[in-house]
């Protein structure tokens, strides 16, 4: 009976034998383990040498050099601004233009008035979602109201709006593109990449340069950024669709116009919207970010309240996203299903809609000659003083203990790794990168290591981002610690998992900045307060694909394990597990990935390092240090990435 | 057979998008973004004494002038960098900034104008706790502070003294001071404002020590009790290197800078605030309001400006009321 259970762990975990029956598995560790003992080798001998001028880190002169040049860029941006044919001519279209739309759409947001936005809202969601999620619509705008922030609501969806639409306006015809031409797409492809490991705050500095302070650069920043998914998405949809109906109409005479729009998008039309959705997703978490170059709205309400040190303020105006985050992924999400759509008569269709627009005219009219605008900021319930004293109390209760804790991993855990990376020669240290990803995933992998490890060094940035690849590491190894933890007992029972699905959303969905500052009264500043952020950011992800990792492993399998008397532990260790093998390295670097998106946020706290300078950058106007500590903290991702992408095929 | 066709619809697409550029040849200055003639777009920095000036103009513009004003809240340098670009019109208070003046000023491209002082003062310094000092009174000397900087050692910081900088936006002098008083310290990065108060605040619970950036007017100070250090003083040109500086931060006496195109302009708004001073008092008995007593800024500007109609009725300029008819 042994063999029916051994041989179906093989196939459906595909590559690699599972844990304990191979050799290689476990000699991968141990050749891990022996590139980390060299490295910990060299770093004492370096020591006992006394720290010789050949084992120190890496010179910094090129560095220096390129963010001269980059700050030469930006002295002549700055003097050229209203000279120069590529701003008068271009940029300068492109922020003028978005800048305008921007204001107009937020204008005729509030030329409807609340009454007006409410019911065309929900009417609009009933129509393309179905009842339920127009009451998920109902109580997103019921919560702006409450909450006193209709009109930060109103701009930050303004703001999502023109994102949006520029990023669909050329995310598809890219994603047709790369969904049509192979040679196209494997172009893209590391772009898309580079695009997505990015941190968002990295981003906004050279938009602002090129776009100008406020909504324009934030509608262009957002967008860029929420990007990728359509890409790729669209040009998986286009892909996967049946070669069979393309050569058929091909047989048929058809023009490739033709076949794209009456076959290839029809068919791949679910699969585009999802992209759709992923991108809405992302424009809402960087409309957020984008306040800190003056876009206005809710992240900026949150901002304002951070200031003050009004954790209950800013977790109102996070509330806020979340709900707008839930409602638009509920609405999209249901276009892309098509399910629970109205079933309506085809003859009724269009009285239905006239009815619909003459019901939301009626309402914008009889609601402008009552004078309504905005919602009355006298009419909202105040959440913020119950979560500041909640705050205080948490303060009060565990402070000391989580300040001492803050202080221990601090001197036992960051410091050392952090002495380790910084302490050793810079030389040991890329060949030890480059080593590692030749242990976990082949020669490419060591190749993009050690190139991603030379190329920070040239950027100057080396002891920065060695702190910061310390930091990074000791949060993911908590998350991954926490996230399998917390993943397996979803797994486990229904009811818990029921119970925390909502929570992970909400977790997924609020801005970090509302726990930052509670995470520094608790811990203290510096980088563990960041690392805590981070892994509260990161937990969701990486929970998630743990549960859907183990539910996804067979029935039978695991009934065939009971039958032999396996125990709980054994039937988790033994065959889940390592069943669940391709879920879980996806998990980890989904966490790697997310635990990194937060290294800039981390230095609002004190993190320091590279993503202190990119902040740095941004609000001292250093082009050149900010740029090269952002892609320092790219080519730190692609490392990370590579590394735990392990032999498998590249993502789609 | 479709390569071909690709390549005839991107020639078609290069020509209508020639032809678009061609039709709308005029040439876009960043200034020219859609704006209201009837709004205010005015500044707002990463501080609450700032806010506090901010919401009591943007509340006399509104409810007694009529106009429509938008608060951005943006870092100091960026908000000169709007200014240029045409997207905000004003900072009600900015503290030196003289190598951005000559940038943007008319020596630079013209695009700013210097609004003269505001009236409030502002003093930038390091700052302990003041059983600190009780407790070590030489601590507030330069030399008491040389031979105590490993009081402030932390996990963090190993064996120098903890140095705990301000917000990455706001006017530095730290490495300098303390590579010129030659100090065994460490600046740690706050990262932001709030999370340096929040961290003050958590030692000074603690009574633990703590050395710090910090400054007033700062609503801060009124919560807590704080001791300057004694530097030299600042002399014209100590701060020239930034590597370098042996001498304390100047007093700020701080100023407001316009949009050149708003200067032209000269209507009411621009008269309004190139008449505007009120006193470091006016601005903290705002921004207490708002920090302390957890106000909505715009309630706390309400009512200093029920309360102080003296003050703000000189600020308004001739001929204000028929605008509001109109």
């Amino acid at each position: 009976m042994a063999t029916v259970t051994e041989p179906a762990g093989a196939t459906s975990t595909g590559t690699g034998s599972p844990k304990g029956s191979g050799g290689l598995l476990r000699n991968t560790w141990v050749q891990a383990l022996a590139v980390v003992a060299v490295l910990v080798a060299g770093y004492w001998l370096t020591r006992w040498a006394g720290g010789p001028s050949w084992a120190g880190s890496f010179p910094t002169g090129i560095g220096e050099s390129f963010m001269a040049w980059l700050d030469g860029i930006y002295a002549w941006i700055v003097a050229n601004r209203n000279d120069s044919p590529l701003f008068l001519y271009f940029f300068n279209y492109v922020s003028v233009g978005l800048g305008s739309a921007v204001v107009l759409i937020n204008q005729f947001l509030t030329f409807l008035t609340w009454a007006g936005v409410t019911v065309l809202g929900v009417l609009a969601a009933w129509r393309i979602a179905g009842w339920r999620v127009a009451l998920v619509v109902l109580a997103t705008f019921a919560v702006f109201a409450l909450t006193g922030l209709w009109n930060e609501s109103m701009t930050t969806l303004s703001l999502i709006i023109t994102a949006v639409f520029i990023a669909l306006l050329f995310g598809v015809p890219l994603g047709i593109l790369a969904g049509r031409s192979e040679g196209f797409y494997r172009g893209v492809r590391p772009v898309l990449d580079f695009m997505q490991i990015m941190p968002a705050f990295a981003y906004l500095l050279p938009f602002v340069l090129l776009f100008g302070i406020g909504n324009p650069a934030a509608a262009v920043v957002t967008a860029v950024y929420a990007l990728p998914p359509v890409v790729r998405i669209t040009a998986l949809g286009i892909r996967e669709v049946n070669k069979g109906a393309v050569e058929a109409t091909t047989s048929l005479g058809s023009t490739p116009w033709q076949i794209l729009t009456k076959v290839q998008l029809p068919m791949a039309k679910r699969t585009i919207l999802l992209g759709v959705n992923q991108t809405i997703m992302l424009a809402v978490s960087m409309v957020v970010i984008a306040s800190v170059i003056g876009a206005g709205g809710l992240g900026d309400a949150i901002f304002q309240a951070l200031t003050k040190i009004n954790v209950g303020q800013a977790f109102q105006a996070g509330l806020a996203i979340v709900m707008l985050a839930i409602a638009m992924d509920r609405v999209t999400g249901a276009v892309g299903h098509g399910a629970h759509t109205p079933d309506i008569p085809e003859k009724y269709r269009m009285p239905l809609l006239g009815g619909g627009l003459a019901l939301v005219i009626l309402v914008v009219a009889l609601a402008r000659l009552a004078d309504l605008g905005g919602w009355p900021r006298d009419w909202s319930v105040e959440l913020d003083k119950p979560v500041n004293a909640l705050n205080d109390s948490v303060e009060a209760a565990i402070g000391p203990a989580s300040a001492a804790l803050g202080t221990w991993t601090q001197t036992w855990v960051l410091g050392p790794l952090n002495g380790l990376l910084t302490g050793s020669p810079w030389w040991l240290v890329v060949l030890a990168a480059a080593a590692l990803g030749m242990v976990f995933a082949g020669w490419r992998a060591a190749l993009v290591s050690g190139i991603s490890f030379l190329a920070i060094g040239l950027l100057g940035v080396w002891d920065n981002a060695m702190d910061t690849l310390s930091q990074v590491l000791v949060a993911t190894v908590v998350t991954i610690a926490l996230g399998v933890l917390i993943g397996v007992l979803m797994s486990r029972s229904d009811v818990f998992a029921a119970i925390l699905r909502p929570v992970l959303d909400f977790m997924q969905t609020l801005p970090p900045f509302v726990y930052l500052i509670p995470a520094v009264a608790l811990l203290g500043l510096g980088p563990v307060p960041a690392l805590a952020a981070a892994v509260i950011f990161a937990l969701p992800a990486v929970i998630r694909l743990v549960n859907d990792g183990i539910r996804g492993v067979p029935k039978g399998t695991l009934e065939a394990a009971l039958s032999q008397g396996s125990t709980g532990w054994q039937l988790l260790t033994k065959v889940e597990l390592p069943m669940a093998r391709g879920s879980l390295l996806l998990a980890v670097n989904q966490g790697i990935i997310l635990v990194l998106s937060m290294v800039v946020m981390g230095a609002l706290v004190g993190a320091g390092a590279l993503g202190n300078d990119v902040v740095l950058g941004l609000a001292q106007n250093e082009l050149g240090l900010g740029l090269a500590s952002g892609l320092a903290i790219v080519f730190l991702g692609l490392f990370l990435d590579r590394v735990t992408q392990g032999r498998r095929a590249p993502r789609a | 057979m479709p390569r071909l066709l690709r390549r005839r619809n991107l020639t078609r697409l290069f020509a209508v998008g020639l032809a678009l550029v061609m039709v709308s040849s005029c040439a876009v200055r960043t200034d020219q973004i859609a704006r209201d003639p009837n709004t205010v777009r005015m500044a707002v920095n990463n501080w609450v004494g700032f806010e506090a000036s901010a919401e009591v103009l943007a509340y006399i513009l509104r409810e007694e002038m009529d106009y429509e004003v938008q608060l951005v809240r943006v870092d100091e340098q960026p908000s000169w960098q709007a200014l240029d670009q045409g997207v905000l019109d004003v900072i009600p208070e900015n503290w030196g900034h003289e190598d951005l003046f000559e940038l943007y000023g008319p020596e630079g491209n013209g695009t700013v104008v210097d609004g003269g002082p505001n009236g409030n003062e502002g003093v930038i310094g390091w700052y302990v706790p003041a059983y600190l000092a009780e407790e070590h009174p030489e601590i507030t000397t330069l030399e008491g502070l040389k031979e105590n900087t490993d009081l402030f050692r932390t996990a963090q910081t190993g064996d120098s003294g903890e140095f705990l900088a301000g917000a990455p936006g706001f006017v530095s002098q730290d490495q300098g001071m303390i590579n010129a008083f030659d100090l065994d310290l460490e600046i740690v990065y706050a990262g932001s404002e709030a999370s340096q108060i929040t961290e003050v605040r958590r030692r000074y619970a603690e009574e633990e020590p703590v050395l710090f950036y910090f400054y007033d007017p700062q609503w801060f100070q009124e919560e807590v009790d704080l001791v300057k250090v004694d530097f030299p003083d600042y002399y014209e040109g100590c701060d020239a290197d930034p590597e370098y500086v042996d001498c304390d931060y100047p007093v700020y006496e701080l100023n407001k800078i316009f949009r050149a195109g708003f200067v032209e302009n000269d209507d009411h708004a621009y008269r309004f605030l190139d008449n505007w001073q009120w006193t470091n008092s006016d601005q903290n008995a705002v921004a207490q309001m708002i920090a302390d007593e957890q106000m909505p800024p715009s309630e706390a500007a309400e009512i200093w400006v029920n309360e102080n109609r003296d003050v703000w009725e000189e600020w308004l300029p001739e001929g204000y009321e028929d605008r509001q008819k109109g």
